[in-house]
C-alpha cells in the first residue's frame, strides 16, 4: 500500500452491507479517523435510520472558510441537526434510498468521504481565490501588474500541535504544513522522505508540486498569529506549491484530496521505513546467530592420563 | 485532556484478527491474520527457517544468497506491496503472490510478518495515527516475556504509539461475561475454556491473575473440526469438500447432542435433519452438498476424541475437571461455579450445556465417592457453564469493555516510560478491572 485512502473504509464496508441487507439490524459504533476525526454511526430512531455523524478537531476554523456550504452542497437533502457532542450529522433512511445500484454506490462513497469534504472547504476556497486573482492579473500588463496580489492565510489548527497553512495568488496556491517530531529517528527519516520528494521532482516527476523543507517558518506565514519558531528542532515546516496545472477544474478534486493526506500519507511511510529497517536488522541478528552457531570451538585431542599413569587416546 | 481518543483493541488470533475501538459492542474489523507479499509462500521469516542450511558466507557478505538476499538489492516500494486479511487470502490464491500466518498456535511466529500486518490494520484498517491513541493488545496464556518484549519494541518503536497494555485472553473473556444476566457479580475468578481455530486452552484465573501451572491445552480446535467435516464430505464423495465449504457447513449446521447414539436413531426416522447445502462454485456453477451425520459428529470430538484422533483422548469435560482440581483449594468453588465460554469454535449450539452436564457428572461422582468414605454428608458444588451473546469475540469485547473505562490509560506503558526503562518495562502490567 502506497498512498493512503481518501476514504474511511469502515464507514464503507458497514454501508454497504446495511445498504444491501434485507434485515435491518441496530448499530452502534464510534470510529476513529486520522488527526483527531471521530464518526459515530448510530441507529438512534429506528433501525432503518442510520444517523452518521462527525466531530473534527479544527472544525471551527473549517466553518470560517465555508465548510457548511461545502457540506451542504455535498449532503444536502440527508442533512439534519448535528448530534450532541458532534460537529456535523446526516441521515440515510433505508427505506429511501436512491433506485440504482450505482447510485446507492455513490451516496456510499460520498459518505466515507465526509472527512475529506469537511476538510476541503479552504482549499477549494484558496483555488477559487486563485483563479479569480488570475483573471484579475491577467487584465494587466506585465509592467502595470500590482505588487502583491496574495490573499490572506487561510490557518486550520488540525491537530494539538501542528497545523496547516493555505495561501492563494494569481500564480500558485501555497500549502505550508507545521509538523513535529516527537522522535529523533523519525526527524532523521522525515528529512530523507522529503529529499526524496525533492529529488523526484528533479528528476523525473516535473509536472510534480514543488516542496519545500525547512526548521524555521517560511516566509508566507511568518506573520500569521500562533506561528513558532523554533528552537528545539522537533517542529519542520513543508511548503508545497501548487502550480495553475493543479489547479485546473480537472485536476483540483485530486489535488484536495491528495494534499489533505500528506500528513498522514508522511508519517505512514516514516513508520513504514522503520519497519523495514527493522526487518532487515532482524535478519542480519538471523545471520550473525547463524555464524555463530557455526563457530564451533575446535576439539583438541588430549592426551589422557588414568589414575596409574597410563595413557590412552578416546575412540571418537 | 477535554477530548480523549478511543483506544484501539487488537485480538490477533491464529486463524482470526479481531480489530476496532474500546467502547463499540463489536470489533470494526474481522478478517484472517494472513499476509499475501511478493514471491511464493513458505517461511522464509524472520527466525530464518527454510533456509538452505549450507550457505558459504552469510548473505551479507555476498550482497545476497538465499531468501534473504532480495533484500539487499532493491531500493523500490516492494516492502509495502503486500496484503492482509481477506484481501490476502485473495490474492495468494493467484499468482506472484504467497500467504503467510504469521501467528502459530496462538504465539506470534514472524515478527517481519506480524509488523507489517499491524502496519496494514492500523493505517488502511483501523485509519490511526498511533502517536494519538493507546492499545490494548491480547496475548495467548504463558505468552513468553520475550514476545512481550518484542510486541512492544515494535508498538513504540516503529509505531511510536502513545499506550500500550497487553492483555491475557482468558482474563479478558472472563471481563466480556459479565455482561451475561446469569453472572451477578464481576469477578475475575473462573475457568475460561478459549477455544479458536489453533488451539483450545482450559484456564484457571484466579482474582485475574492465570494460574499458570494448571493450564491445560488440546490439541483439537476449530480448524481440526473443519477438518473433520471435510473428511467425511470425502468420504461420501461429495461433489464439494473444499476446506471452504467443510468451513461453511461446520458454522451454520452443527450442534452439540446429548447422546450419539439416540442422536443417529433420530436421523434415521426423521429424514428432515439430513440437510442441504448449495456451493456456489463461482462461474454460474452451483453444486449441491448433503450435510448428515456430522452436524452432530463434528463437535462430539471434543467429548469424544477417540472419534477424530488416536493421540489425544482424554475429553474436554475431564480436562475441565482436572484442571480445577489442580488448582489451589480454595479457588476451586469459585472456578466450578463460573467456566466461560471464549472463541469461535464454543458456539455450537447446546455446546455449553452438554459440557455443564458432563462437569457436573464428574463432580457429583467424586463426590458421592468421598461421602462413602468417609460418612459426611457434603454441601455439594456448583457447575456453571457461562454461555453469553459476546462469546465469539470474547477477548475482543472484554478488551473493549476495559479499554473504555477512565482509569484504563493509567494501567497501561506509556512511550516515554518505555523509553526510559526500555521494553522490559512491559513484563508487568497492573491488573486491569480487578477489585480497586
Ligand atoms: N458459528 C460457529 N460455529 C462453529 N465454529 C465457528 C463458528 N464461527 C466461527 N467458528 C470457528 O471458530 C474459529 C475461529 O475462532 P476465533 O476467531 O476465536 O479463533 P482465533 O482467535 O483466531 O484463534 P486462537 O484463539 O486459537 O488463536 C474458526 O475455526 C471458525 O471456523
Ligand atoms: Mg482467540
Amino acid at each position: 500500500m502506497l498512498l493512503l485512502e481518501y476514504h474511511n473504509l469502515l464507514i464503507q464496508t458497514l454501508l454497504t452491507e446495511r445498504f444491501n441487507s434485507t434485515t435491518p439490524t441496530s448499530i452502534d459504533q464510534i470510529i476513529s479517523d486520522f488527526d483527531g476525526v471521530t464518526f459515530h454511526v448510530s441507529t438512534p430512531e429506528s433501525k432503518t435510520k442510520i444517523l452518521v455523524s462527525i466531530s473534527v478537531k479544527c472544525f471551527s476554523d473549517l466553518v470560517k472558510y465555508g465548510a457548511n456550504d461545502v457540506l451542504r452542497r455535498e449532503y444536502g437533502p440527508y442533512v439534519v441537526e448535528p448530534e450532541v457532542g458532534y460537529d456535523f450529522s446526516i441521515v440515510l433512511d433505508l427505506e429511501n434510498l436512491p433506485a440504482t445500484q450505482e447510485e446507492k454506490d455513490e451516496l456510499i462513497r460520498k459518505v466515507a468521504l465526509l472527512r475529506r469534504n469537511a476538510m476541503a472547504a479552504p482549499f477549494e476556497r484558496a483555488i477559487d481565490t486563485h483563479h479569480s486573482l488570475s483573471t484579475e492579473a491577467a487584465k494587466f500588463t506585465a509592467e502595470s501588474a500590482p505588487e502583491t496580489s496574495n490573499s490572506e492565510v487561510m490557518a486550520i489548527h488540525y491537530r494539538e500541535e501542528e497545523a496547516m497553512y493555505i495561501q492563494a495568488s494569481h500564480d500558485r496556491v501555497t500549502v505550508v504544513f507545521s509538523t513535529v517530531f516527537r522522535e529523533e529517528t523519525d526527524r532523521i527519516f522525515g528529512k530523507v522522505f522529503l529529499s526524496e520528494f525533492v529529488d523526484a521532482r528533479r528528476r523525473a516527476i516535473q509536472n510534480a508540486p514543488q516542496v519545500l523543507y525547512r526548521n524555521d517558518p517560511p516566509l508566507e506565514i511568518r506573520n500569521v498569529p500562533g506561528v513558532k519558531t523554533d528552537e528545539s528542532g522537533d517542529l519542520g515546516y513543508i511548503t508545497f506549491v501548487l502550480f495553475p496545472r493543479h489547479l485546473t477544474r480537472q485536476r483540483r478534486e485530486e489535488s484536495i484530496s491528495h494534499i489533505q493526506t500528506f500528513r498522514d500519507y508522511f508519517h505512514y511511510h516514516i513508520k513504514a521505513a522503520k519497519a523495514y529497517m527493522h526487518s532487515r536488522m532482524r535478519r542480519r541478528v538471523a545471520d550473525f546467530l547463524k555464524v555463530l552457531n557455526r563457530a564451533q570451538p575446535e576439539q583438541e585431542e588430549k592426551e589422557k592420563k588414568t589414575v596409574t599413569g597410563r595413557t590412552f587416546t578416546r575412540a571418537t | 485532556m477535554a477530548y480523549q481518543t478511543p483506544a484501539v483493541v487488537m485480538d490477533n488470533g491464529t486463524g482470526y484478527s479481531k480489530l476496532g475501538f474500546a467502547g463499540n459492542d463489536s470489533p470494526s474489523f474481522v478478517f484472517p491474520t494472513a499476509i499475501a507479499t511478493k514471491g511464493p509462500a513458505g517461511g522464509a521469516g524472520g527466525s530464518g527457517s527454510g533456509r538452505p542450511a549450507v550457505a558459504q558466507k552469510p548473505s551479507y557478505l555476498t550482497g545476497g544468497a538465499g531468501p534473504a538476499g532480495h533484500l539487499s538489492a532493491k531500493r523500490g516500494t516492494e516492502d509495502l506491496d503486500y496484503f492482509i486479511g481477506d484481501e490476502a487470502i485473495a490474492m495468494g490464491s493467484g499468482p506472484g503472490y504467497g500467504i503467510h500466518y504469521p501467528i502459530r498456535h496462538g504465539q506470534i511466529d514472524n515478527w517481519d510478518h506480524m509488523e507489517r500486518f499491524w502496519q496494514n490494520s492500523i493505517f488502511k484498517y483501523l485509519r490511526v495515527e498511533p502517536e494519538d491513541h493507546y492499545f490494548l493488545l491480547t496475548e495467548p496464556p504463558l505468552n513468553p516475556p520475550e514476545a512481550r518484549e518484542n510486541t512492544a519494541e515494535i508498538m513504540f518503536e516503529s509505531f511510536n504509539c502513545a499506550g500500550l497494555y497487553i492483555a491475557v485472553q482468558a482474563v479478558l473473556a472472563l471481563a466480556a461475561s459479565w455482561t451475561s444476566s446469569k453472572v451477578q457479580d464481576r469477578s475475575l475468578t473462573g475457568t475460561v475454556i478459549d477455544s479458536g481455530d489453533g488451539v483450545t486452552h482450559v484456564i484457571p484465573v484466579a482474582e485475574g491473575y492465570v494460574v499458570g501451572s494448571s493450564i491445560k491445552s488440546i490439541p483439537i480446535a476449530g480448524r481440526d473440526i473443519t477438518y473433520f467435516v471435510q473428511s467425511l464430505l470425502r468420504d461420501r464423495n461429495e461433489p464439494d469438500s473444499s476446506l471452504k465449504t467443510a468451513e461453511s457447513i461446520k458454522e451454520e449446521f452443527c450442534y452439540v447432542c446429548p447422546d450419539i447414539v439416540k442422536e443417529f436413531t433420530r436421523f434415521d426416522k426423521d429424514p428432515e435433519r439430513f440437510q442441504k447445502y448449495v456451493v456456489d462454485q463461482g462461474a454460474g456453477k452451483k453444486v449441491t452438498v448433503d450435510v448428515g451425520y456430522e452436524r452432530f459428529l463434528a463437535p462430539e470430538i471434543f467429548f469424544n476424541p477417540e472419534i477424530y484422533s488416536s493421540d489425544f483422548l482424554t475429553p474436554l469435560p475431564v480436562v475441565v475437571d482436572n484442571v480445577i482440581q489442580s488448582a489451589p483449594i480454595d479457588v476451586r468453588r469459585g472456578l466450578y461455579k463460573n467456566i466461560v465460554l471464549s472463541g469461535g469454535s464454543t458456539l455450537y449450539k447446546d455446546f455449553g450445556r452438554r459440557l455443564q452436564r458432563d462437569i457436573r457428572h464428574l463432580v457429583d461422582a467424586r463426590i458421592k465417592r468421598s461421602e462413602q468414605k468417609s460418612g459426611a454428608k457434603s454441601g455439594g458444588l456448583e457447575v456453571h457453564v457461562i454461555t453469553h451473546k459476546r462469546q465469539r469475540h470474547g477477548p475482543w469485547f472484554g478488551g473493549s469493555l476495559l479499554g473504555q473505562t477512565p482509569e484504563f490509560r493509567s494501567y497501561c506503558h506509556t512511550k516515554a516510560e518505555y523509553d526510559e526503562i526500555g521494553p522490559s518495562i512491559v513484563r508487568r502490567f497492573a491488573l486491569l478491572g480487578g477489585p480497586a
